[in-house]
């Protein structure tokens, strides 16, 4: 693993909240754009991503320093948010609009008064409509196709987020891939 | 008309590179003469495409600063060695 990470987590792992500011500034970004991608909404993204870190900071004892971190990080905030997901389920019908897409952030992001050239219009819309059929996956699926495509994981290294054989990775990345194309084919 | 469910899982398969050289040629031959196999293959392709497009998202900008608020108080050994 990355010596410079090493160095910081020992840090932690004395008790140092500053060094865990710093390692949080390393993955802040990644952790809570996975989040973001399974739940797709600004507000729990935020939340499960801030739980994942006080997780791991409260659990860092149990983390073993010879194994990769961002694995060990990516699983806690995988686990909350298919957790978060769970907790909503009953009041989730598929008619519905698909949670959190009306607060959607690509346009709020942007102020206001600025005019967006239609291109970059077309491609937001375009960018929101595959979060939205990403959101309609089976968060078994959905977890496995963010991992491999937005984070651009190995196929091992999604295997140990997930606690699963590699095996059951690869079939779970060919369903909601092949979910995917049967919602994205008339684009 | 569908090809069989052998050659769907085959086109995974290929689109992973999970295949030995014999096995990669002979798929490609036979997309060459099936068009249900080759359309399917041309969709997996743009979805995957079309995912990977998605911008990467930015943490908050207080966010760092929240989760440090929230951490249990530093722990007086800690300080101590110092």
């Amino acid at each position: 693993m990355d010596i410079v990470v090493k160095k910081i987590i020992v840090e932690v792992k004395k008790g140092d909240q500053q060094a865990f500011g710093e390692l949080m500034d390393l993955y802040k970004d990644k952790v809570y754009h996975i989040a973001y991608r399974m739940l797709g909404n600004v507000h729990e993204a935020q939340d499960v991503a801030q739980e994942a870190f006080l997780r791991a900071y409260t659990n860092i004892d149990s983390y073993d320093i010879n194994r990769k971190f961002s694995t060990w990080l990516f699983r806690i905030a995988t686990n909350l948010a298919i957790d978060r997901i769970r907790k909503k389920k009953p009041d989730f019908h598929l008619e519905d609009q698909v949670a959190g897409t009306e607060d959607l952030t690509y346009y709020s992001q942007i102020s206001s008064e600025e005019e967006l050239p239609e291109d970059q219009v077309v491609q937001l819309e375009m960018q929101e409509w595959v979060q939205q059929e990403i959101m309609a996956l089976p968060p078994k699926y959905r977890s496995a196709i963010i991992l491999k495509y937005l984070e651009d994981l190995s196929l091992k290294e999604i295997s140990e987020i997930l606690n699963l054989p590699v095996a059951t990775v690869k079939t779970r990345i060919h369903r909601g891939r092949e979910a995917l194309r049967k919602r994205l084919k008339h684009s | 008309m569908a090809c069989s469910k052998e050659n769907k899982v085959l086109i995974h398969q290929y689109l992973d590179e999970d295949m030995t050289l014999l096995e990669k040629k002979q798929f490609e031959q036979h997309i060459m003469t099936c068009k249900d196999c080759e359309q399917d293959l041309k969709e997996l392709r743009k979805t995957i495409a079309l995912v990977q497009s998605g911008s990467h998202f930015e943490a908050p900008a207080n966010f760092t600063e929240n989760v440090m608020k929230q951490l249990p108080k530093q722990s007086k050994t800690y300080k101590w060695k110092h």
